[in-house]
């Protein structure tokens, strides 16, 4: 199963290699979970940030309870300031 | 101690210019830049006098860490009675110009009176002269600096100018120094104008000292080793955020119609980064400030092809580019994907000095005015003044940059725009300031924080950002408006940048560096109390200036009509609700005005 994974600003760097500028496709097994796919990209625990699937925010606590389907799009916005 | 201990007082009315010492005590209260130099202005003038009357000031202010080896140590603050405000006005700059003041010797400078004529300022240390400027009057900025680095044959000389927007009095006209860096809202510029200086030309050679070198340095370096997100920053600016906010539903869009903008991706970073249809590119590279190890700044070309520069060869080089709150008023504000029309605009706003926030805001305002029917060709000047539209956008800037036509509308700032087409409800501003680039509907806090800001809406006041991105509910953001206001005037106060804050410093970073800058013992209590102390000493110039509650709301958009998509779909700002709160923090009563016990707390 394939779900689209945005990454925005500093996250970016988080993307596998060979991902778009800001996005890639990433292959996951048939009902795995939000917290499963976030896994798959690496990013810090310590790092904060706030996903939306299909343009709807997602809460913390959902990330162990929400199953994603195919062709998902999650995205996940790092904490900003300024500009 | 890293203060000059000097004040270079000039009176334009008389010509006279004197070294002052500073007065020490008001340093140890309110640090330097935004702080000390609005303690002067509180001091010195009433604040119920017309921004550009003879009886304002212009102060240009330096913080202990200007001019330092402190990361980003190269701020400095123009404060003054604003001229599209009616506020209280501190607009913070980088470049080189704020180190350059400060090793010329001057904590600050403080500008008053009017000059009969066209006059500027020629700082060398000491050697302190007023100058005729009718060689240079009615030049742009950026032909100011190559006239006076031609005259002087100083290619190390600073320079803070004003363009043909600040003569002419344009109400949100900026000071821009080192070509495109600019202390630009609230009006500035227009004060400058109207006391008929045309930029301060500095060369300063003494350094800064410190009682203990060895220690500064090793502070500094340590500090710097924890700037460890700075990457991202470097490599795409703040013009990164544009996804970011886009996605969440807080980017303002159509003069906040919309706060998701179906353009973003043509204007985003992604697009300055890659190659259009004939091989161009935007960006060229980043640029830094004075000591910064950051480097945000964007530096952009135009395709020679666009049609905004197609037979101008002088925009056809290299120069400040889009960042984020440009990407959103010259962009997104006006519905216009096209970022070499927003690069041009942008261009314009430094060369002819005007703020681009305000700028796209009151364009924006104009737009909506012509959808609606308000205003039509007969009243722009055949300008089809339509949302989308790349070309009246650049049309438009360029009336307003040199005061002519309907630009001269749109350079007394969306307020009076809208007011005198009997919809002032359409100017989306507080306290007569334009929208920053986020919508107090997703971002409650920044509603509040817009709402409260003593120099109008502003994103800079405060930083509700993380609590915002977490949740809509109200409960506890007057708490986190209130406290981040105080540290952000701190901030504000000490020489140094908002934005290693994103990149991995911490408030007590700031305060280490500003206690091995100053004497005495600074600790987090006592940086605390020093950014309230600040805020509630701007508060108290805004009240003389006949400004109060009635000035600390929302246009009536975003109080009343429903985010229309995003995280925020269907919200609306709960200000109402979190004003009372945010007073009795901040120890003010039902009207907002500090209680004589806050006062007498803060040493007010």
């Amino acid at each position: 199963m394939q779900v689209t994974v945005k990454l925005f600003g500093a996250l970016r760097q988080y993307l596998p290699a060979g991902s778009g500028f800001n996005s890639c496709q990433l292959t996951t097994q048939a009902n795995s979970m939000l917290e499963n796919v976030l896994a798959l990209l690496s990013i810090p625990e310590s790092k904060a940030y706030l996903v939306i699937v299909n343009d709807e925010k997602i809460n913390r606590k959902d990330y162990a309870s929400i199953q994603v389907k195919e062709n998902d799009e999650i995205v996940l916005l790092p904490p900003i300031k300024g500009g | 101690m890293s203060w000059q201990q000097q004040i270079l007082r000039v009176n334009l009315s008389t010509g006279d210019c004197k070294i002052e010492p500073l007065n020490m005590e008001w340093a140890e209260d309110y640090l330097g830049q935004r702080g000390l130099g609005s303690k002067y202005l509180l001091e010195e003038m009433d604040a119920a006098a017309d921004a550009l009357s003879a009886e304002n000031k212009l102060i240009f202010a330096t913080g202990p860490l200007t001019g330092t080896m402190a990361s980003t140590g190269g701020r400095y603050s123009v404060i003054t009675k604003g001229a599209l405000t009616g506020a209280i006005a501190c607009s913070n700059s980088g470049g080189k110009f704020g180190a350059e003041l400060k090793h010329a010797g001057y904590d600050l400078l403080i500008i008053e009176g009017e000059s009969e004529k066209p006059v500027y300022l020629h700082i060398e240390n000491d050697a302190v002269e007023l100058c005729d400027a009718s060689e240079i009057w009615g030049k742009t900025v950026w032909q100011t600096e190559e006239l006076l680095h031609a005259k002087y044959r100083d290619p190390l000389m600073r320079f803070a100018s004003i363009g043909q927007a600040g003569e002419n009095l344009c109400r949100f006209a900026s000071v821009v120094n080192d070509l495109h860096r600019a202390a630009g809202r609230s009006g500035v510029g227009a004060v400058m104008g109207a006391k008929k200086i045309k930029t301060i030309a500095i060369r300063g050679t003494k350094g800064v000292r410190n009682a203990n070198p060895a220690a500064f340095f090793k502070t500094v370096n340590e500090v710097n080793a924890r700037m460890t997100d700075r990457d991202g920053m470097s490599r795409d600016g703040t013009i990164d955020m544009v996804d970011v906010t886009n996605r969440f539903g807080s980017f303002p869009t159509r003069n906040n119609r919309d706060v998701q903008f179906e353009g973003a991706e043509k204007i985003n970073a992604e697009a300055m980064h890659t190659p259009n249809a004939n091989g161009h590119t935007n960006l060229v590279t980043n640029g830094a400030c004075f000591g910064c190890t950051i480097g945000c700044g964007r530096i952009c070309k135009i395709d020679p092809s666009h049609f905004s520069v197609k037979d101008k060869p002088e925009y056809h080089g290299a120069s400040g580019g889009l960042e984020y709150e440009t990407a959103y008023a010259l962009g997104a504000a006006v519905g216009v994907d096209d970022i070499d029309a927003a690069t041009y605009a942008g261009f314009l706003c430094n060369e002819y000095g005007m703020d681009p926030i305000s700028l796209g805001g009151s364009i924006a305002a104009a737009m909506e005015l012509f959808d609606i029917g308000a205003i039509s060709e007969k009243d722009t000047g055949g300008i089809k003044l339509e949302f989308g539209s790349a070309e009246a956008l650049c049309t438009i800037t360029e009336l307003t940059a040199r005061g002519e036509g309907f630009g001269i509308e749109i350079g007394q700032g969306s307020k009076r725009l809208t007011k005198k087409y009997g919809h002032p409800d359409l100017s989306m501003s507080v306290k007569g300031q334009e929208f920053a680039a986020y919508d107090g509907r997703s971002m409650q806090g920044m509603g509040l924080a817009y709402a409260t800001s003593n120099r109008g809406a502003c994103h800079l006041r405060a930083d509700p950002y993380e609590h915002d991105f977490e949740t809509t509910e109200i409960t506890g953001k007057a708490a986190v408006v209130k406290n981040s206001q105080d540290e952000v005037s701190f901030i504000d106060s000490s020489g140094l940048c908002l934005f290693p804050g994103g990149c991995g410093w911490t408030l007590d970073d700031y305060r280490a560096l500003v206690a091995a800058a100053c004497d005495g013992e600074w600790s987090e209590q006592r940086m605390q109390q020093t950014g309230e102390r600040i805020w509630n000493m701007e508060r108290q110039f805004n009240l003389r200036a006949g400004l109060g509650k009635k000035d600390d709301t929302l246009p009536k958009r975003i109080l009343e009509e429903p985010a229309p998509s995003g995280t925020g779909k269907g919200l609306v700002s709960q200000l109402g609700e979190m004003l009372p709160e945010y007073y009795a923090l901040r120890g003010w009563d039902e009207e907002g005005v500090p209680t004589p016990g806050t006062l007498q707390r803060l040493g007010l």
